[in-house]
């Protein structure tokens, strides 16, 4: 009995571990630079992502295993405001810039998979 | 009650994933067609652009083929963009899902492996499709690592 309370509470304990973290439970935080300013009801977002996005060609050649971003995704709360399908040929550390109506204060998210599955995410206020 | 709110976090979690599209799983074919009428094809289907008001920029000359700056911008009331290149082994750089409330304005660095061509396709609103295609010379491959 008591086994399963507390096999309960520990579930219960994930649980709202999971919430917190919603909607990316895996995800981990990492550095990137992100500038987003807002101008008259429009953030223009400017994002550096560190990564080397080696392309199969390139991994052949270093004896590498070939690794890029597969999706950057760019959120405000719920409200996604950002959403790039990408492949290997996005420059190394890539850049990227993009607007949309938002307002100052909030927080907007960048969250990208790579190849392997791995999901980072970092998140900036909006200025 | 803890069966509800584990539901609740299961139906959130299917909500942004519903926003946010990823072509890689969508059509995967895309991603791997080795020239741009085909990986159009693929991502798009059997499609016939009209040229568009598109303003897509990138250097008539990139000195760097390993961060070519290219911008893509439209006032077309667009549901995508998907920007293409023929220089390199696979076709497709990017696709861009557009979310309301989000400009039809992206900037990005790409790799080239050699001279070719860029190719913008915006998918209207409207249903129809728009095409841009721009030259460059590139001085330096961005594909030799």
């Amino acid at each position: 009995m008591k086994k399963l309370i507390l096999a309960l509470s520990s579930i219960a304990l994930m649980t709202t571990a999971v919430m917190a973290e919603a909607p990316a439970p895996s995800a981990t935080e990492v550095k990137m630079k992100i500038k987003a300013k807002e101008k008259d009801g429009v953030v223009k977002a400017k994002i550096a992502i560190k990564h080397d996005m080696l392309t199969y060609d390139q991994a052949k050649k270093k004896g590498k295993e070939a690794n890029f971003i597969t999706h950057i995704t760019g959120t405000v709360g719920d409200k996604v405001v950002y959403d790039a399908s990408t492949s290997q040929f996005l420059s190394k550390n890539p850049l990227i810039k993009f607007a949309f109506k938002g307002k100052k204060g909030d927080e907007l998210k960048i969250t990208y998979t790579d190849l392997k599955g791995g999901v980072f995410f970092a998140s900036k206020k909006i200025k | 009650m803890k069966k509800n709110i584990l539901g609740l976090v299961a139906l959130t979690a299917i909500t942004v994933s519903l926003n946010a599209i990823d072509y890689r799983v969508e059509k995967p074919d895309a991603w791997t067609a080795k020239d741009v009428p085909s990986a159009i094809k693929a991502l798009y289907g059997e499609i016939s652009p009209a040229e568009g008001d598109i303003k897509l920029k990138a250097p008539k000359v990139a000195s760097n083929g390993g961060a070519i700056p290219v911008s893509v911008k439209t006032d077309i009331p667009a549901k995508s963009i998907a920007v293409f290149q023929d220089a390199n082994p696979e076709a497709t750089v990017a696709v861009f899902a557009i979310p309301e409330g989000t400009s039809a304005d992206f900037s990005m660095k790409i790799k080239m492996k050699k001279s070719g061509a860029i190719t913008a396709i915006v998918e209207g609103k409207d249903g129809k499709f728009y095409s841009k295609k721009i030259s460059l010379e590139v001085a330096l491959g961005g594909c030799e690592g």
